[in-house]
């Protein structure tokens, strides 16, 4: 783990640049992403935010490999990023662990695809369960555990092949409010260790902020970098932070900016179907007025 | 209704503190109205949750064996039903419609059975039957299961497979028995091609079924935890196809039985089906009988070993969203 852990210093460098998605063909032609410029910094941790739809996790999508874009290019280490592989490790919003493996064996399956010997493969799992606080549930089948574990689980196993860096595609947004901000912890804690570079999507405000060195903003459809913002709370955070007035600064910012992106993409909507009736000013920019 | 004892121990315990509760909130009342509210939330509940936890070991012994208690007396009722309609039947020569005046009564098949039992004769036949379904059989899974991987997986494998397969699959594999005599060079390759092809079908549909059932994401997290094409296949889409597979086994093994015993009627020397004819050749009806049950008992006797085969190779299905109904 040690070696890991100084390497994975300056390795782990995520640069999209320039990135276009277009979806369908000719009269049906969807633009998802547009002009996407990003970066994530060896061992720093950088969420994507935005309205749903804005193509959020299309980017993941092509960082992670499954998919690749119309114009421009994602790189890893200056490598350009063509198939799904070990170095980059995913946490998907679906909880993806395998139905007929034990716990155990989810999180070794990494390392027994890369050829890692039975042994190895256990100290390695072992250890990691033991992180995570389920080594008691190492021999229990995904069925048998609460979305949390799961979760969990699928951190600890995409971390297991020590990638450079690791995508989470709203990996808590299945679970309720309660589990939610104790996972944001146990990742935040897990992160801490590691020091491996995340690419961290969310539509959660708060969770950006409490886990992130640095924000993303991205618009509605298409979606485009709309501002870049810098997390100064210091490290290690903790729980207590989020009350804080440099939190809730920062909260009110994002706010604003995601307020106004969600608004547009509901815009042609609200115009069509005249919400006026429900109580709400529709004006050039959507939404005006709640009562 | 097995649970009556256990219900009754827990509403004891869950009404016990509900008793004392109403006790305090009779005293408390006369000396303000707002103390009872608050008691009310607080009180009754830590002294249920420790009797429920404790009940719930000891009942769950009981309940099992009781549960198969009642599975076996069913079992016994839904074959002894069969018994007694076949016994009466035959006991008072019953003629409506259908006759049983030339049916054989259970006893006379007993003797059947106990005579054929003696001699080599009818057990070379069991054996012979046997065997060949399970080669059969076997031939169908090695090829039906890779086939239904792969043509699962890849749209291009399905559009070269496919309508040749849609095309085969709706000829009953007893249509298959003159065709089969002709192209195999002997008796026995024939019958065996017969029952692959009853159960190449469920088997090889099945699978497809199975792959395209499978959640895209399974195979998105094999990937990008560094499986390779064969690899995803062996590690990832073989298992969670798995218990669709299963089905199509279960399926297939009916249908190679159907079409092992319309194959050995028509062409085959020994064999049960073999057996089975030759005894109405022969006007020997309590052979007949013999040799229907003896169908029924080994087709029983597969489905039973696949599913247990199935029961110790998916032990994760135990726990499956919607397995405890």
């Amino acid at each position: 783990m040690n070696t890991q852990q100084i390497s994975a210093v300056d390795k782990g460098l995520i640069d999209v640049r320039d990135m276009g998605v277009v979806f369908g063909a000719n009269d049906n032609e969807v633009v998802a992403v547009q002009d996407v410029s990003l970066n994530v910094q060896p061992g720093e941790f950088v969420s994507l935010i935005g309205p749903s739809g804005c193509g959020k996790s299309t980017i993941l999508s092509i960082v992670a490999g499954f998919m690749a874009p119309t114009t421009g290019e994602a790189r890893l280490d200056d490598k350009p990023i063509t198939k799904p592989g070990s170095d980059r490790g995913v946490v998907f919003q679906q909880y993806s662990l395998f139905p007929w493996l034990t716990v155990r064996k989810n999180v070794e399956f990494g390392l027994k695809m890369a050829g890692v010997d039975a042994g190895k493969r256990d100290v390695t799992a072992r250890s990691l369960l033991d992180l995570a606080g389920l080594l008691s549930f190492a021999d229990h089948y995904p069925d048998q555990l609460s979305g949390g574990m799961k979760q969990r689980i699928g951190i600890i196993r995409a971390l297991a092949t020590s990638p450079q860096v690791l995508l989470m595609d709203e990996p808590f947004g299945a679970l309720d409010t309660q589990t939610r901000v104790v996972m944001q912890e146990i990742l935040t804690n897990i992160w801490q260790q590691f020091r491996i570079s995340v690419l961290f999507i969310t539509h959660d405000i708060e969770e950006s902020i409490f886990l992130s060195d640095r924000i993303y903003v991205m618009t509605a459809r298409p979606g485009r970098i709309k501002a870049e913002i810098k997390v100064p709370l210091p490290r290690p955070r903790t729980a207590e932070m989020t009350t804080t007035p440099e939190f809730m600064a920062l909260v009110q910012k994002l706010k604003g900016l995601i307020r106004e992106e969600s608004l547009a993409a509901m815009e042609p909507e609200l115009k069509s179907r005249g919400l006026a009736g429900f109580g709400m000013n529709v004006g050039p920019k959507g939404v005006g007025e709640i009562f | 209704m097995f649970n009556r004892e256990r219900m009754q121990k827990a509403r004891i315990s869950l009404v016990d503190p509900q008793a004392e509760y109403q006790a305090t909130v009779t005293t408390v009342e006369t000396e303000s109205v707002k103390a009872p509210a608050v008691q009310a939330t607080v009180i009754p509940q830590p002294a249920p949750e420790v009797e429920i936890g404790a009940l719930k070991m000891k009942p769950l012994l009981e309940r099992i064996t009781r549960d198969q208690v009642i599975t076996a007396l069913l079992a016994c009722l839904s074959i002894g039903a069969l018994f007694l309609f076949w016994y009466l039947g035959t006991k008072y020569r019953l003629e409506f419609y259908i006759r049983f005046k030339n049916v054989p009564t259970p006893y006379e098949v007993f003797r059947q059975a106990v005579e054929v039992g003696a001699s080599n004769k009818f057990l070379v036949n069991v054996v012979y039957s046997v065997r060949r379904i399970l080669l059969g059989f076997a031939i169908a899974i090695a090829v039906g299961v890779p086939l239904g991987l792969v043509i699962g997986k890849y749209r291009r494998v399905s559009d070269l497979f496919m309508p040749a397969v849609e095309i085969l699959r709706p000829i009953p594999a007893i249509a298959w028995v003159p065709m089969s005599i002709m192209l195999w060079p002997n008796n026995e390759s024939a019958i065996v091609f017969i029952t692959f092809i009853g159960a190449f079908f469920p088997i090889l549909l099945n699978t497809v079924h199975g792959v395209h059932s499978m959640d895209g994401v399974l195979i998105r997290a094999g990937r990008c935890l560094g499986a390779g094409e064969v690899r995803l296949f062996w590690n990832v889409i073989l298992p969670g196809s798995l218990p669709h597979i299963f089905t199509g086994l279960a399926v297939g093994m009916g249908v190679a039985w159907v079409s092992l015993i319309a194959a050995e009627m028509i062409s085959g020397q020994f064999g049960v089906g073999y057996f089975t004819w030759e005894a109405y050749s022969l006007v020997n009806y309590p052979a007949i009988v013999l040799g229907m049950i003896t169908i029924g008992v080994l087709g029983l006797v597969c489905s039973g070993i696949i599913r247990l085969c199935g029961i110790l190779m998916m032990p994760w299905l135990a726990y499956a969203p919607g397995s405890k109904k």
